[in-house]
């Protein structure tokens, strides 16, 4: 009896061993531990066997039962895991396809560079004010000093909707709106469009864009101006960028000074610069004697052509996507 | 202006090393910026851009003067001193000005030449190097004085002029004259001329008459130098269509005393190169001489203006040696002005000099003292700045196009004559066919964007730009900000096994995408309606209101606008104004506390007539459900087999909540019970699966 026992459990402990899936396992139960599994024959067998015999022997069934019961508790847990991963397995993606990129927006390199430009003025106390493109030659020339016969006003150079209105050739107009409207101390920013009549090639546009400043208050000098100008250039071009003023003339400014950048070993122009003409402060009600006024005007496509070597002006209009979503 | 360094050098004593290698970063500090460098060493040629303040720059001597300034030299002028022989001038001819205001001075030498022929190679050749061509002696003499002195002048045969007088007039209407380069010109009415009282002889300071030029034959000159106006010079330059080496200097404004100089300067060159003696004296006609001039500056003022001063003795040196005579009293020092620095008129401009030789570079660099303020934006961009960035994040490009625009893109709009969209403002001097009008609208800037890109191959497009509208209404021209969209395409990028339908860009996403914008820029009450738009399809268009105010529209671009931009597919634009949209949009979102209690989420499907809006069979919803009624939504739209002709199945997922307690099943049940009937009687519903 002993060995039959014996020989029962090495077999039911090798088929579950060998079950596979829960089910091959289930079938593995019932036919070894089940109502008419093989060992429940041997159980029912035991009364047949002589008494000294039974004890031991039932002992030994006992043993077997409750192994077997163990084996298949802890195959269970195995053959599930090993189902799970099989499954898993069979999800198995393609990793090396495109992935579904969330929609995000580029804006353009322009774009950019405004708000930038604008920030960096902010952080320097400046505030923000917007004027009009239509402006009169009142704004735009001759409350900043431009002699009534300046070629600037020419023609020529700007575009004319009628005999005295045109569409503004500097944002440096917009200062003569605020400077009318507001008294010292003032911190004003404006960036916008500008025009002038230029043929379109890769260095001019009829449309551009400006970033003009000023500060008047009590005791505003030209150094000042070297420092915020000096600011303005690290913030947009590395911390390590020198600036260089050198002299220039524009009728609204006196010192004037043009704003040069080094930036990738070379000397790069940025706009003009100076203190408010007096005659620019009178024409605004504000009193040269006590007040002192610095202003600067630069373009903003030269500064976004240098930084992201961008060689041609026309790009920044030509709207491509694809030098759009370079940026 | 072209100034060869060689012959800079010979007007410049007291400086030994004058190294020209320097002078590309120097003249640049002095406010001559440099345009270009030609040669090498002593042969350096500078090309200098002259800035309009300094029409004395616009000579060799002009820079001279500057150079030696800079470098602690002295100016050495050339010699003038002409050989007089004979009757006075002044008894050989006449001159006589009509109007002082069109020439302030006019003066003329009488010059008896034996020998005229190519002028010495020393002058051709720095005429050369200044881009001037040599012709003969005599006219190279005044045009190598003019770049020498900055004063143009002119040489006429004095024997083609019989009566020997010079009248300085405007033209009348009708006048004619054929100019030295052979063209005959209709004289513009109130052009500056040169007269001999019968015909004009010259166009005064841009060209001489043909009639009287120099010539191999010429005998007796009749050299003139004057001072003219430069605004009628520049006027009559431009009408007549030549410009001049002469007129550019008129243009940038005379200076009285050069013109003597210059001339006695050209009379010995001539007397000397064609063996020539002038009649004595000058004909000088200058009925208003200038007074001089003194600006009187405040010391202090120096630091105040620029942060920084030179000591005192440097700032008379400085001046000084730019040949301001200087008085220093107390704290004030009186400069009277050389009659070259036209431009220097007030305490500002000595300050600018001092700074200018001085360097600019020896400024600090410091930051304001003033009072902080802080810092404000203008509504007007901080609501561009919201949007911009709110479209951004919605997944569009942003795009930057021209607001000039030609008005046959109302034609391509489909627009009809008298819209108000047509009321673009043309330029009064449009530069290029392309570009004559303001845009009134950014669709064709956007639709333009759209064809740039499909042109080359780039079929998805999904762009926005923020721009200004201009028109005119009530006579006061407007400028107006507009958020404008336009997509064309597929709206996702990696969309692999996505049905065509789900990847494509429709209505729906543009409405979507002011829908993300009004919330983001909290406008809660706004709405569309259908609308007609001639550019938009005319089923698929809607107007868009904020609190019932015209704000804008959406909608399909016309598949014959699209075709007019060669789009080859459905594009789809809108355009919102940012000024109606920002008046509306509040700051604040206020706290809404989360609801603790749970919602009970029901379906409907109804049946409807086509005509139905969804709009209207939610307010049907809403309406009869109540406050309990928390959102309600279409999931499901569906048009086709199962469902009668001229009707549509609607399938609306509701959830109700009441925020004080829980509701019971039985409650939604009826009110869901009362919508149905409500849908059944007033829109003639069919509830599905009821």
């Amino acid at each position: 009896m002993q060995e039959r026992i014996a020989a029962v459990r090495a077999q039911a402990e090798a088929a579950i061993r060998a079950a596979a899936s829960p089910e091959a396992l289930e079938e593995a139960r019932r036919r070894f531990l089940g109502r008419a599994g093989d060992l429940s024959a041997l159980l029912r067998g035991l009364g047949a066997l002589p008494a000294e015999e039974r004890a031991a022997a039932g002992k030994t069934l006992n043993d077997a039962k409750a192994a077997l019961e163990t084996l298949i508790g802890s195959r269970a847990a195995e053959v599930v895991v090993a189902a799970r991963d099989a499954a898993l397995r069979e999800e198995a993606l393609d990793v090396t396809l495109p992935g579904r990129r969330p929609h995000v927006g580029r804006p353009h390199v322009l774009g950019s560079l405004l708000v930038e430009v604008v920030d960096i003025f902010r952080s320097m106390g400046f505030d923000v004010a917007e004027g009009p493109e239509i402006e009169d030659e009142d704004h735009n020339f001759r409350r900043l000093n431009f002699a009534e016969d300046h070629p600037a006003r020419d023609a020529q150079d700007c575009f004319y909707l009628d005999a005295t209105h045109l569409l503004r050739t500097h944002t440096t107009s917009v200062d003569t709106h605020v400077m009318m409207e507001r008294r010292p101390p003032m911190r004003v920013v404006t960036v916008g469009r500008c025009y002038r009549r230029d043929l379109i090639d890769a260095t001019h546009m009829p449309v551009f864009h400006q970033v003009d400043g000023f500060v008047v208050d009590e005791n505003i000098r030209f150094s000042d101006l070297k420092g915020i100008l000096s600011e303005f250039a690290r913030q947009l071009f590395g911390p390590e960028t020198k600036t260089r003023l050198t002299p220039s003339y524009f009728p609204f400014t006196e010192p004037s000074a043009e704003t040069a950048v080094r930036f990738r070993g070379r000397w790069l122009e940025m706009g003009g610069c100076g203190m408010f003409h007096p005659h620019v402060l009178e024409a605004a009600g504000i009193d040269p004697e006590r007040y002192a006024a610095l202003a600067f005007g630069w373009g903003v496509e030269r500064p976004a052509m240098v930084r992201h070597r961008i060689p041609d002006l026309r790009l920044f209009w030509d709207n491509d996507v694809r030098f759009l979503r370079k940026f | 202006m072209k100034i060869p360094w060689s012959w800079l050098r010979t007007y410049v004593e007291g400086v030994d090393d004058l190294d020209p290698a320097t002078w590309t970063e120097r003249f640049p500090q002095l406010g001559l910026g440099v345009e270009g460098v030609e040669g090498e060493g002593a042969d350096v040629v500078f090309d200098l851009e002259i800035t309009a303040n300094r029409p004395d720059w616009q000579s060799i001597v002009g820079v001279a003067r500057e150079v030696a300034a800079a470098a602690g030299g002295a100016l050495r002028l050339p010699a003038a001193v002409v050989p007089e022989a004979g009757i006075a001038a002044a008894a050989r001819a006449t001159v006589t000005i009509a109007d002082p205001a069109l020439c302030p001075r006019y003066a003329g030498r009488v010059i008896d030449i034996r020998r005229i022929g190519p002028s010495p190679f020393w002058m051709q050749e720095r005429l050369e190097k200044a881009g001037v061509r040599a012709i003969n002696n005599v006219v190279d003499v005044t045009n190598y004085v003019m770049l020498e002195t900055g004063q143009p002048l002119h040489a006429f045969d004095l024997d083609t002029i019989p009566n020997a007088e010079i009248v300085v007039r405007a033209a009348r209407a009708g006048e004619q004259l054929t100019t030295l380069d052979g063209t005959t010109h209709e004289l513009p009415d109130g052009a500056l001329i040169i007269t001999d009282r019968t015909r004009p002889i010259a166009v005064g300071g841009v060209m001489g008459g043909a009639e009287t030029e120099i010539t191999a034959a010429t005998k007796h000159v009749f050299l003139e130098s004057a001072w003219f106006n430069g605004r009628q010079v520049r006027r009559t330059a431009r009408s007549l269509g030549l410009r001049t080496e002469a007129s550019a200097r008129h243009e940038r404004g005379g200076e009285p005393e050069r013109v003597s100089y210059a001339l006695d300067r050209a009379a010995a060159l001539i007397a000397e190169l064609a063996e020539g003696t002038a009649a004595p004296g000058i004909i000088d006609v200058y009925p208003e001489p200038e007074a001089e001039r003194t600006v009187t500056l405040r010391l202090a003022r120096i630091e105040r203006v620029l942060g920084a001063a030179p000591p005192v003795e440097e700032t008379v040196a400085v001046l000084g040696r730019l040949g301001f005579a200087t008085r220093l009293e107390g704290d004030r020092l009186t400069a009277l002005v050389p009659a070259h620095r036209r431009d220097v008129r007030r305490e500002e401009d000595l300050i600018e000099e001092v700074a200018r030789l001085w360097g600019y570079d020896r400024i600090p660099e410091t930051m304001p003292a003033g009072r902080a303020t802080a810092s404000r934006v203008v509504a007007s961009r901080a609501a561009e700045v919201v949007a911009r960035d709110t479209l951004l994040r919605c997944g569009l490009t942003e795009v930057f196009t021209l607001s000039l625009v030609h008005p046959r893109v109302f034609d391509a709009l489909r627009l009809p004559e008298g819209d108000p969209g047509r009321a673009a403002i043309p330029l009064r001097n449009p530069l290029t066919e392309e570009h004559t009008h303001l845009r009134t609208m950014m669709l064709p800037s956007l639709l333009e964007v759209l064809r740039i890109n499909r042109t080359r191959g780039n079929a998805d497009v999904s762009a926005f730009e923020i721009g200004r509208v201009y028109g005119r209404t009530g006579g006061q021209w407007t400028e107006r900000k507009v958020i404008a969209i336009g997509a064309i395409g597929h709206f996702l990028a990696g969309r692999w096994n996505v049905p065509a339908a789900a990847a494509e860009t429709t209505f729906y996403h543009v409405k979507g995408l002011l829908e993300t914008l009004f919330d983001l820029l909290h406008v809660e009450v706004w709405d569309v309606s259908p609308t007609v738009l001639p550019f938009l399809h005319p089923g698929r268009a809607a107007a868009v209101s904020i609190e019932g105010r015209d704000a804008g529209w959406l909608g399909e671009v016309h598949p014959d606008v699209s075709a007019e931009y060669d789009l080859r597919g459905r594009a789809f634009a809108a355009e919102i104004d940012l000024g109606a949209a920002v008046a509306r949009a509040s700051v604040w979102q206020a706290y809404e506390p989360m609801p603790r209690l749970p919602a009970v989420e029901r379906d409907l499907s109804a049946i409807v007539p086509l005509a139905v809006t969804s709009a209207a069979l939610l307010n049907v919803v809403h309406e009869v459900a109540g406050a309990t009624l928390e959102h309600a939504e279409p999931f499901d739209v569906y048009v086709g087999a199962s469902i009668p002709d001229g009707a549509k199945s609607v399938a609306v997922a509701m959830r109700f909540r009441d925020p004080d307690r829980t509701l019971e099943a039985a409650e939604v049940e009826s009110t869901l019970e009362r919508v149905r009937d409500a849908l059944r009687t007033r829109l003639g519903a069919q509830i599905r699966g009821a």
